[in-house]
């Protein structure tokens, strides 16, 4: 920084006001990122007041960290510098819902959940589930890409976010996109912002496709042996159904079986085609001497909560380890084989993304899967990513996995975005 | 260096056959779909990746631009040498290089025709989604560039939805995958971002994109309408009941006209227009969501629906959807094609409002879209001969660009800016949002030597640009 923390703090109330900046410790106590512990406070109001805030932040070279709920707050590296939270909660508000056209426009900070409620009043939903929605923004789940279970069906944030404004680390107020479903009009600038985990700008608003709320849900669960239940996904895969959600969980991972492993089929639409899915998904699991149990209602919405929250609370290290979707049998049974023999990890995986999710405790043997699930995922021309672990675990390593071959471009891109690398700096892939 | 030098460099390069530098060689090359020509000064086409490097290399050297272009289907001037320098034409590099069903992947080269990565893995029980209407001759190097659309991507996404990954040699020759083979590969998504980039930012030399299982059902609908209003109102109606249709085109009374001019299906010739409604998946859900379209349909007042009880039906009733745009010629020497986007509710009002235009400017516009994703094609019908009414034309075009923008659209749903529209994007951007863009381009192209004078509404400093509408292949529509 080429300020001190008084000064900066100092010109950023005199741009935000008083009650939007603090520089008390006690206050900021809860903002930690990977053991550091930011010195200023700040939560703008509206787009300009992110624009004014960053254009100072800038000016001193303060390391910012943009901060949605926090739910995702421990992926990524240990960032270099954390000198400014610039919290986007107070951009809150519902923009745009055109319902006709199923699309929505809110500002970064609305909570998921809320902004759940609000689309559900005309009976659609925003098809994308971080976990922890009550704490969850919708800037950050664009930020993080974070993706949820029916991501199957419905496609990912990348496919449904249709449009964003962003102010760059300059302060300079852009928008990428539109509101419409199809458009080609220069760039696709909203690819180059979701998932980049606010490295290139601070998000203040997206615009994002929706679903209608679909008539009518059931989950089946088939519980068994571990190589049955891969079986059956395979054999559900090569299917001509469209489930909206496959995961295979391992047992504990849930509160399905504490015993043993599950596989839940998530059927959604008309009632007709979600009782043909549940029939037919309940054959095959027969088939394979699983045994199966049609799940509705609160029981069907719990289970996928938990599948949704896997790892995002309490756990003390999550890894991510992504595959072709054909090798993830495999890989699932290897990790299951490591946690039995070894250190016991619980997992959630998702067939139609090949993704599993890890969780295991905070201890030498826990942070030892990481070499080994990346060796893993590269033999299955993969990668593995630890997505949360204390500070002590992600020195030395990059999170992210080894950089990919085009990792100059990403560079020369945060170059040209963000030159004084003050927006999240290091907790990208490579440092950046 | 010299134009000879760098001529004879590519030469060896690629082999003498490969270097077309003779009028009557690269006049094919001058232009694309679109009505804009320029005459290359040099064509090259490489066959593999290292050719491709190399040629790259050889540009840069002699400090020339690079056009890239697949087959020349682009409706937007994308493939034509505004600045001059060499056409790189990808059409021999055409192999598909790997089919992977159980991971539904297939790795293809950039010449590859669309329709042939289908047909490769239709006796599987795939396809590849993406399918503009000109899937008979238009390249998927081209598709990636244009991020296309088509018929079937209302329900299945566009190009950059099934994109996982694509090879490019950027600016200093080196080819490099951008993207990975599975989900969520760490990093910046420069795949996303290549996606749409027109040829901007490099050369696709390979792309590895998504196969879909082919759905078990199929339900297709034909509605007639007498007025045009309800007609759009019911496509803002069916996306309101939760139905997301394979696809969901229409046709206005001009085109159907124009079909049953040429080589008649059926189409009540009074009627309004009609539309042709597609849904896809398990046969449970298509049963009832085709039983939801009729009556949609026929609240608002249809006075037809008919549903395609054969296989051979269906392709009837596709049939004059598909030779639509061939049709129009029945109607006028020429034709110009207009691509915006509207928020589907905005629908009717546009429509009413396209056809104003078409009055104000005294010319004839026939519709046939994408009803379902809110992309409009009015094709503006004139006589070339007619001094003028070329210029008429593009100034219909620009009022029916204005109106898309003003009702919350976009000024191109899928054909891209290319040359044809560089001049609207400041519409729907203003110059902080274009220099970020620009941000972007000189992360990947510093020199700006791919395709330049392209998307961004810098001026053109070529010699020499006419305008000739252009000849297009048969068993292409619209
Ligand atoms: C009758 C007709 C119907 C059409 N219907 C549709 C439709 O339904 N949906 C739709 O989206 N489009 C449609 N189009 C437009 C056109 O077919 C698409 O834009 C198509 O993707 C262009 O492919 P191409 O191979 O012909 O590309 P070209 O016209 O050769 O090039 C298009 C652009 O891509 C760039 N490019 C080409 N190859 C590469 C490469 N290997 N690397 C980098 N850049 C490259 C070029 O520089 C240019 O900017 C239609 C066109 C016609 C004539």
């Amino acid at each position: 920084m080429n300020a001190t923390i008084e000064q900066l703090a100092a010109t950023l109330e005199t741009a935000l006001g008083s009650g939007s900046v603090t520089a008390d410790a006690s206050a900021l106590a809860s903002y930690n990122v990977d053991g550091k512990s930011p010195a200023i406070f700040c939560a703008p109001k509206d787009q300009d007041e992110v624009s004014a805030a960053l254009r100072l932040c800038v000016e001193a070279r303060a390391g910012v960290i943009p901060w949605g709920g926090g739910t995702a707050i421990r992926l990524g590296n240990i960032p270099r510098q954390a000198d400014v939270i610039l919290e986007l909660k107070r951009l809150n508000k519902l923009i745009e819902h055109d319902d006709a056209n199923l699309t929505a426009s809110a500002q970064a900070g609305i909570k998921v959940v809320e902004l759940q409620q609000i689309l559900g009043q005309q009976r659609q939903f925003l098809p994308v589930e971080p976990p922890r929605p009550d704490l969850a923004t919708i800037g950050g789940t664009a930020a993080a890409n974070i993706n949820g279970p029916r991501r199957m069906l419905y496609g990912g944030v990348r496919d449904l976010v249709i449009g964003m404004k962003v102010v760059l680390a300059d302060g300079q107020q852009i928008k990428a996109g539109g509101k419409v479903v199809k458009n080609v009009a220069g760039y696709d600038m909203c690819k180059l912002f979701v998932g980049s985990l606010g490295t290139l700008g601070v998000i203040t608003e997206v615009t994002f496709k929706m679903a209608p709320i679909p008539e009518s849900a059931a989950t089946l669960v088939a519980t068994g042996p571990l190589s049955r239940g891969l079986q059956l996904v395979d054999q559900l895969m090569q299917s001509t159904l469209l489930p909206a959600a496959v995961a295979v969980v391992s047992a504990e991972a849930t509160g399905v079986d504490s015993v043993r492993p599950a596989v839940a089929v998530r059927a959604e639409g008309f009632e007709d085609a979600v009782a043909r899915h549940l029939r037919q998904a309940q054959e095959l699991a027969g088939r394979m001497g699983l045994r199966a149990e049609v799940l509705r209602e609160e029981t069907h919405r719990s289970l996928w909560e938990q599948i949704r929250d896997f790892g995002s609370s309490g756990e003390a290290v999550a890894y991510r380890v992504t595959v072709p979707v054909a090798s993830l049998a495999d890989v699932v049974e290897t990790i299951d084989r490591w946690s039995r023999s070894e250190r016991a990890a619980r997992f959630v995986a998702h067939a139609g993304s090949g993704t599993v999710w890890i969780a295991s405790a905070a201890d030498p043997a826990g942070a030892a899967w990481f070499p080994r699930l990346t060796a893993l995922a590269k033999e299955q021309r993969g990668h593995a990513v630890m997505v949360a672990a204390p500070p002590e675990f992600k020195q030395g390593v990059d999170v992210w996995g080894a950089p990919p071959e085009s990792l100059s471009i990403m560079r020369e891109i945060k170059r040209q975005f963000d030159p004084h690398a003050i927006l999240n700096p290091g907790r990208f892939i490579a440092g950046l | 260096m010299s134009r000879d030098v760098l001529i004879r460099e590519l030469r060896q390069i690629v082999g003498d056959r490969y270097v077309l530098t003779e009028k009557e060689d690269v006049i094919v090359y001058e232009q694309d779909a679109s009505i804009l020509q320029v005459m290359p000064e040099v064509v090259v086409l490489p066959a593999d990746v290292g050719q491709v490097s190399a040629v790259v290399r050889a540009a840069r050297r002699a400090n020339v631009p690079i056009v890239p272009r697949g087959s020349g289907t682009g409706l937007a001037g994308g493939a034509v040498p505004a600045e001059g320098g060499i056409v790189l034409c990808l059409a021999r590099m055409n192999r598909i290089l790997e089919i992977d069903l159980k991971n539904r992947v297939a790795v293809v080269e950039p010449g590859v025709i669309n329709i042939d990565v289908t047909k490769a893995v239709t006796k599987q029980g795939f396809f590849y989604a993406p399918d503009p209407s000109s899937q008979a001759a238009c390249s998927i190097g081209g598709n990636v560039a244009n991020n296309s659309g088509g018929p079937h991507t209302l329900a299945y996404g566009v190009t950059t939805n099934h994109v996982l990954a694509v090879e490019a040699v950027l600016d200093d020759g080196q080819a490099v995958w951008l993207g990975g083979r599975v989900a969520d590969s760490p990093g910046y998504d420069l795949c996303g971002l290549f996606v749409g980039s027109e040829g901007t930012m490099g050369i696709v030399t390979k792309a590895a994109v998504r196969l879909m299982r082919t759905r078990e059902a199929v339900q297709t609908l034909l509605a007639v309408f007498d007025r045009m209003e309800p007609a759009t109102q019911t496509v803002v109606d069916i996306t309101a009941a939760g139905i997301i249709p394979a696809a969901l085109e229409m046709m206005d009374q001009l085109t159907i006209e124009a079909v049953e001019k040429g080589k008649p299906v059926g189409y009540p010739r009074d009627a309004a227009a009609v539309l042709l409604i597609e849904l896809e998946g398990v046969r449970e859900h298509t049963e009832r969501a085709a039983r939801l379209a009729e009556e949609i349909c026929s609240r608002n007042g249809a006075r037809q629906v008919r549903r395609a009880q054969s296989e051979a039906e269906r392709q009837l009733l596709w049939k004059g959807r598909k030779e639509a745009f061939g049709a129009l010629g029945a109607l006028a020497p020429n034709y110009y094609v207009q691509d915006g986007v509207v928020p589907r509710s905005r629908l009717p009002e546009i429509m009413r409002e396209v056809a104003e235009i078409g009055s104000r400017y005294r010319l004839r516009i026939a519709n046939v879209f994408h009803a379902g994703d809110g992309n409009l094609h009015p094709n503006i019908l004139f006589d070339m001969r007619v001094p003028g009414e070329l210029d008429r034309v593009i100034e219909a075009g620009a009022a029916i660009v204005k109106a898309c923008v003003a009702a919350g659209g976009s000024l191109t749903g899928e054909h891209g800016i290319g040359l044809e529209k560089k001049a609207y994007i400041g519409l729907l951007f203003n110059d902080d949002d274009l220099e970020a863009m620009a941000r972007m381009r000189r992360a990947f192209d510093p020199d700006g030597r791919f395709n330049p004078a392209k998307v961004f509404p810098t001026p053109i400093t070529c010699a020499e640009m006419r305008r000739q509408p252009a000849k297009i292949p048969a068993g292409l529509w619209i």
